[in-house]
């Protein structure tokens, strides 16, 4: 469609708005109510403009200007909101006129007689959109002399989120994020006119991705209480790089001053992300400056550890390596690693001469399906979804995803400027296509809430519940019981998948953490013509099992390896918050442990390797769609930290030799070579990885004995291994959550809030009671963590030990 | 140039020679400092509620050319505040080697919080003496960091060493 915007002619697809046709002819509107994937209102009238279109006569001729003989231009009686208007053909948007100034500048006026002028103690100040329009549309000098609105100043929405009622001006962003993008809706506007204020009904808000209102705010009201008052927007050194918190690869933004990261914000990646982020990876930053960060290497003297530095630290590993047998030697890293780390560990693990490497967690099914398997953008726009798991906590973005996909709404194309400002197809309060969406898992999830059907299968029942659905669609009668939901329903969803013409099938940890509960899946995928979407357990999974970070035989995999193994390398993992593992690692002849904190392996190692966390890495990762992206180091002061590239660097030096992936660019030499892929050329939004995979180690195949037990280790939103070091987080989460059936909370006399301590598969954890209904009767949840990774296990509630009692509630 | 002009010239010279001198036996004597000299900074309180006025907005740190603020912020503790409102200024350090004394962030201060004072004595011997923090900013402090330790060594009074008109908005500016 022809559209002149300032005298600038466009061709652009119809629906587009006319805010967009503005932004594309390199015009400018201020606008403060419209959010690129949120509904436009057009509640905020900044966004005026003199807008006019040719008309049609009766005989569908244009009506023609009797001067030019050009068609007639008849103008709106009135200045449109052009975030609310669509496009027409022949169009003509005046947007520098003397009425639309007036518009624009009585408009900043107009919302700037409540907002106070309190910017220089006000976090937002310096990136304030309200800031910005009223320096670039407003007068500069305030008329209004009277008292302005007083309100609540700083009103805790959440442990998270502080809200100033005094700056709002009621742009409606928040309310409407709500309703539309997680489908929470924890927030509205009360009261009406000048009195208007938003709030919330219960305390708090429970939703998982609370975190997004305070990035679009457009002024101060809703701020990050993790980095209130910490600095000036202006002194932030911001970093784009890819959060290592799960394994969506999702976009962020970290902030950092002095050394220190004081906030994460979303950042934007269109086909993953969009602009939004979970809780657990905005807030959960805290403790990367944690007091207890070990930021010196350590080395045992004596029986103590005493502080030294990497060359030394390194000169004493190389040198009691060469007193164990290299076959003899375990090298393990957890799955955060980037690519880059994973070639590092492959060569150190060439060097010393042993099979004996893996990643932990490494879920038995492997994250990786042979085959391709659905991306993100295949899932938004599916018309059929089954998901197995708790995709909200274990890769939430994933979650939002599916609620774009319910919403029927494809998402956009980008123009020069980004994603559309105002996407007229969508609306407030839109229907949901509930019917497409199938959730199952052993408890009651929160996506079941949008869910047209849920089905609560026994736990472990991963398998069965794959063979009664392939049964099903395979025209058989499955066994009852195995499905958790009626065979009508369970009908009704394999009918779904196999008609819809993209059917995506999300795999949780819990069906990955079995090889046959994958298989199960993976053949009922093909059977039904569907696309798997695995959830691997931690950022670079898929990443490494690509590289092949892997062992040359079963046996030598990471729980063999703790058992078997002479010496250990371990790279940020915990294995002795067991007291079974941490008796034998104490018997090993060397126990190299390459960590951020003095965890119970750390403590009994011999040399403890001060590691980098995932905002102070270079390098890549691919997440669960299969795609590249960029880590980049945030400025931060971790003392004499390293990554596993610096590791293999000083052992390089101490051993005399120069390693592969002793640093990020020799590994990426590696992996072009190996893999074919340049790391160096990575587009801004990441590449697809290959589907070749790194030089082979074997497949391991795994025996496997069916999980038992009563407790399920359920996935979190929030890094459960370090919630104690992330001080907000664990306030607004109320800790780690030992989740019970209300009735076999009162047959252990315990209450919501007590401090237990429970033995979970031979691992003593302390948890808080949280007695639920969504907890099936005779089960027990409790957070997996990257070193008790998702799955059932044995539980021994007969040892629980009360800690703390809550306070009794009158 | 001809002889005359010579002679005109040595003629000022001359005459010079018999007016009384301008310098100033610094530090001896005191030097006297115009009311608007820009020296060290001052950081002032509110005259009735003692509070400090600086609430750590750190926009004196984004005015300076010479980069020689460093700010951080906190949050007030209500029932014993040390700034009015929510925020006041955990740290405050400004370094006076690299100050120009132009006063920029005296113009950017938006309650008045900072002013440049008359003290110029800034000489030390070590980098970080150069620092100046809240203790030796706040309004009550004399003298430079050299001279409350001298002063404290010998158990006397701070001397300065000028002479200055008195500036009572030092205590308290209204704006």
């Amino acid at each position: 469609m022809k559209v002149v915007v300032d005298g600038v002619t466009l061709d652009l697809p119809p629906g587009t708005s006319a805010i967009d046709a503005v932004f594309a002819a390199g015009s400018d509107v201020p606008y403060f109510c419209s959010q690129p994937y949120m509904s436009p209102i057009g509640a905020c009238r900044m966004c005026l403009a003199k807008v006019g279109a040719p008309r049609k006569d009766r005989d569908g001729s244009w009506i023609l200007d009797e001067e030019t003989g050009e068609p007639k231009i008849f103008w709106f009686p009135n200045l449109m909101a052009t975030c609310t208007t669509a496009v027409m053909d022949g169009m003509v948007v005046d947007t520098r006129s003397e009425p639309v100034k007036a518009a624009q500048n009585g408009m900043v006026e107009f919302t700037l007689i409540n907002h106070p002028l309190d910017c220089p103690v006000c976090d937002k100040g310096g990136a304030c959109e309200l800031q910005d329009r009223a320096y670039e549309y407003g007068e500069g000098v305030s008329r209004f002399v009277f008292d302005k609105r007083h309100q609540e100043k700083h009103h805790a929405l959440s442990d998270l989120i502080t809200l100033d009622r005094e700056r709002c001006i009621h742009c409606k962003r928040c309310v409407r994020y709500f309703e539309e993008v997680p489908g929470d809706e924890v927030l509205d506007f009360i009261e009406r006119g000048g009195h208007t204020y938003i709030g919330t009904l219960e305390e708090g808000l429970p939703s998982n991705f609370t975190g997004n209102i305070t990035d679009i705010c457009p002024v101060g009201a809703l701020l990050d209480a993790t980095s209130r008052f910490r600095g000036r927007n202006w002194e932030y050194h911001h970093t784009e790089t890819t959060s290592l918190d799960d394994a969506s690869g999702s976009a962020i933004v970290v902030d950092g001053r002095t050394g220190r990261i004081e906030r994460i914000k979303a950042g934007h990646h269109p086909e993953i992300n969009k602009t939004w982020i979970d809780d657990g990876t905005r807030f959960g930053h805290e403790y990367a400056d944690a007091p207890d960060r070990v930021r010196r290497p350590l080395v045992r003297h004596d029986g103590r550890l005493v502080e030294t530095d990497w060359a030394d630290a390194m000169d004493y590993v190389a040198a009691r390596l060469t007193e164990v047998n290299g076959r003899d030697v375990g090298i393990a890293i957890r799955a955060d690693a980037t690519l880059e780390e994973g070639v590092a560990a492959r060569a150190l693990a060439d060097h010393i001469g042993t099979g004996q490497l893996d990643h932990a967690p490494r879920p038995a099914g492997g994250v990786i399906a042979a085959g391709g398997q659905a991306r993100l953008e295949e899932l938004a726009v599916a018309g059929a979804i089954l998901v197995v798991g708790d995709v909200t906590e274990e890769v939430p973005i994933v979650d939002l995803r599916i609620k774009d996909a319910l919403r029927g709404v494809t998402p956009p194309s980008l123009f020069d400027h980004g994603a559309p400002i105002a996407d007229l197809r969508l609306k407030e309060r839109a229907p949901r296509h509930a019917e497409i969406l199938t959730v199952a898992a052993p408890l009651r999830v929160d996506l079941m809430r949008h869910a047209g059907r849920a089905a609560q299968y026994p736990a472990g029942g991963e398998r069965a519940f794959f063979h009664a659905l392939t049964a099903l669609a395979e025209g058989e009668t499955p066994a009852d019981g195995d499905l958790g939901m009626p065979l009508e329903a369970a009908t009704a969803a394999v009918d779904g998948l196999r008609k819809a013409e993209t059917a995506v099938v999300v795999l949780g940890g819990w069906v990955l953490a079995s090889l046959q509960a994958t298989e199960a899946a993976l053949h009922f995928c093909r059977a039904v013509g569907a696309k798997p979407m695995l959830l691997g357990p931690m950022a670079n999974s898929y990443g490494l099992e690509l590289v092949g970070v892997a062992p040359s035989h079963a046996r030598y995999a990471y729980g063999g390896m703790l058992t078997g193994a002479k010496a250990l390398i371990l790279s940020q993992l915990d294995p002795a918050i067991d007291p079974a593992v941490a008796e034998r690692l104490d018997k090993l002849e060397l126990l190299v442990v390459h960590a951020s904190f003095l965890t119970a392996t750390a403590k009994l190692a011999d040399v403890v390797l001060p590691a980098a966390i995932g905002y102070e890495k270079d390098g890549t990762v691919v997440n669960l769609e299969g795609r590249m992206l960029p880590v980049r180091a945030a400025p931060v002061d971790a003392g004499e930290s390293r990554d596993l590239t610096g590791f293999v660097k000083a052992f390089g030096e101490a051993a005399g030799q120069r390693l592969e992936g002793r640093s990020v660019k020799s590994a990426r030499r590696w992996l072009k070579k190996g893999l074919g892929v340049d790391l160096d050329a990575l587009p801004e939004h990441g590449g697809w990885a290959p589907a070749k995979r790194g030089p082979a180690r074997v497949a391991v195949a795994v025996h496997e004995a069916p999980a038992h037990g009563g407790a399920l280790r359920v996935p979190t939103m929030v890094r459960a291994e370090v919630l104690d070091r992330n001080p907000h987080l664990r306030a607004a989460t109320g800790g780690l959550a030992l989740g019970l059936h209300p009735d076999d909370a009162a047959a252990l006399k315990l209450r919501s809030g007590d401090e237990v301590t429970v033995p979970v598969a031979g691992v003593p954890r302390r948890l808080v009671v949280r007695p639920s209904e969504a907890v099936p009767a005779g089960l027990a949840t409790v957070p997996a963590t990257p070193d008790e990774p998702v799955g059932l296990v044995p539980i021994d509630l007969k040892q629980i030990a009360l800690e703390r009692r809550a306070l009794e509630v009158a | 140039m001809s002889v005359l002009d010579i002679a005109k010239g040595m003629g000022v010279t001359l005459g010079h020679l018999f007016k009384k001198p301008m310098t100033v036996q610094y530090p001896e004597q005191k030097a006297p400092v115009q009311a608007r000299f820009r020296g060290r900074h001052h950081l002032l309180r509110h005259p009735d509620t003692g509070l400090e006025k600086c609430i750590g907005c750190s926009l004196c740190a984004a005015a300076c050319p010479a980069y020689a603020i460093y700010v951080e912020a906190a949050e007030n503790d209500p029932a014993n505040p040390t700034s009015a409102g929510e925020r006041y200024a955990s740290i405050y350090e400004i370094n006076m080697l690299r100050c120009i004394f132009c006063g920029l962030c005296e113009e950017a201060c938006p309650t008045g919080a900072v002013v440049l004072g008359h003290e110029f004595e800034l000489a030390d011997f070590r980098y970080q003496d150069f620092v100046y923090g809240k203790e030796d900013m706040l309004v009550g402090v004399k003298g430079a960091k050299w001279q409350r330790r001298e002063a404290a060594a010998k158990g006397k009074d701070v001397e300065l060493g000028f002479t200055a008109p008195p500036r009572p908005e030092l205590e308290g500016v209204d704006y």
